[in-house]
């Protein structure tokens, strides 16, 4: 797994690649983590998370994403997801966690 | 060994209403579209064959209550869940026909829905048996007497002519019942709960372990479950709610989701899953769906050998 930070004018973009799983989720929380703290150093109050290149996400990288939705809570900034390929979108769909987050078809778009 | 399901359902026992079954005969009837049978097994293999599970059948609404047929001839059994009255009525059947008065039982934990088949647990009234409850519980035996007294039940405890013991299992030890090993491992939970490994003599392992959450600030301590669960030939597991639900509202009640299930099971090796402990406000339709995307999120992340993912029922028999 590999993450890409992309700060914006109006949002931190998280690009991941490969998978997220039990051998990668420290790493993709810790991705996360710094995201929002750049953002919030910024001023800027979101975080997308790029999911078209991601091979799948387990349930730890997913239990992840919530630890970051609260960490961005905390901090004002709001983490949304974007760009999910198919393999993502079942997954969103079976976690029931396309009820927690904000999906948007691409990076572009927003809330 | 042998794993029969006597109950399956999560928190409160749940039947069909009419108009549940209702619903079910009308939509079989439209499924065979005027076909004729030759007789009820004719029709039975209809149902079998062209129906979905949740079309044609019913998951059940008793609760958590699972025997293992394993060792060296006495019973095994998990939790005393409301399934509890049935296997009593069953057991005595097959005591009839010989089979040894002896009752193991293993408590996960102690609430109402795990204990509330004792009471009408027949066997207890013969005092030719022997019942020994085993828990890592120090307050089971509290637990057992204090429902059935006057305020709650009108048959108090000490009514009970079998004979009844208490064995207090250490979590982390290894224990040696009637041929089978047994270990034990504490789980997340109110009160807390304990799961169980079970090895018969030819070294098939079954894994029981309900009412255990896993935490999302806790993912660091997994890596014992996996150690608990590996290479098991079935693991019984709590799969109550989705992901989502387990770490939003229904955060801290103590139950699990069908990922983080398969999650584990891939990594322990473990060859096959039950789906156990369903969420009483779900109907068939709902059962069969959570099924299903377990399967398929299975596929979606497998790596290794595949995990095989059934889903328990009231009644189910599995082989190991």
């Amino acid at each position: 797994m590999d993450y890409f930070l992309d700060r914006r004018e109006d949002a931190v973009i998280v690009a991941v690649h490969g998978r997220v799983d039990e051998a990668s989720w420290e790493s993709f929380g810790a991705g996360l983590s710094e995201a929002i703290q750049q953002a919030q150093q910024s001023g800027l109050g979101d975080v997308i998370i790029d999911l078209q290149k991601l091979d799948y996400m387990s349930s730890r990288g997913l239990r992840v994403l919530t630890v970051a939705k609260r960490q961005g809570q905390e901090a004002s900034v709001t983490i949304s997801l974007a760009s999910p390929n198919e393999v993502m979108r079942e997954i969103l769909a079976i976690s029931r966690y396309d009820k927690l987050f904000t999906i948007t078809e691409t990076i572009e778009i927003r809330r | 060994m042998l794993v029969r399901f006597w109950g399956t359902r999560g928190s409160l026992p749940v039947a069909p209403t009419a108009m549940a079954i209702r619903h079910k005969i009308a939509n079989a009837l439209v499924a065979a579209d005027g076909r004729r049978f030759e007789n009820s097994a004719d029709a039975e293999r209809f149902v079998d064959r062209e129906l979905s599970f949740a079309a044609g059948s019913h998951y059940g609404g008793a609760t958590s209550c699972v025997e293992l047929e394993a060792g060296n001839g006495s019973y095994f059994i998990c939790d005393m869940g409301s399934g509890l009255r049935s296997f009593g009525l069953d057991s005595m059947r097959r005591n009839a026909a010989g089979h040894k008065k002896t009752y193991n039982f293993f408590l996960s934990h102690l609430h109402w829905d795990h204990i509330m088949g004792f009471p009408f647990f027949a066997p207890s009234f013969d005092p030719e048996a022997t019942i020994r409850i085993h828990a890592a519980h120090p307050d089971a035996e509290q637990a057992l007497r204090r429902q059935q007294e006057e305020i709650s039940f009108p048959v108090p405890f000490d009514w009970l002519r079998a004979n009844i013991e208490f064995e207090q299992l250490t979590p982390g030890k290894s224990h040696e019942v009637d041929g089978v090993r047994i270990e034990t491992k504490l789980q997340q939970h109110s009160h807390d709960s304990y799961g169980y490994r079970f090895t018969d003599a030819d070294g098939r392992a079954v894994i029981y372990s309900t009412d255990s959450e896993h935490k999302l600030d806790k993912m660091d301590v997994e890596a014992a479950f996996i150690e608990f669960f590996r290479n098991a030939d079935l693991v019984v597991f709590d799969t109550m709610y989705s992901l989502a639900e387990s770490v939003s509202m229904k955060e801290d009640w103590g139950h699990s989701s069908n990922m983080v299930a398969v999650d584990l099971c891939h990594e322990a090796g473990a060859k096959k899953l039950a789906l156990f402990h369903h969420e009483p406000t779900y109907e068939d339709e709902d059962i069969q769906r959570m099924h299903e995307e377990s399967i398929r999120y299975e596929e979606l992340t497998r790596e290794g050998s595949p995990l095989e993912v059934i889903c328990s029922y009231d009644g189910l028999e599995v082989r190991v």
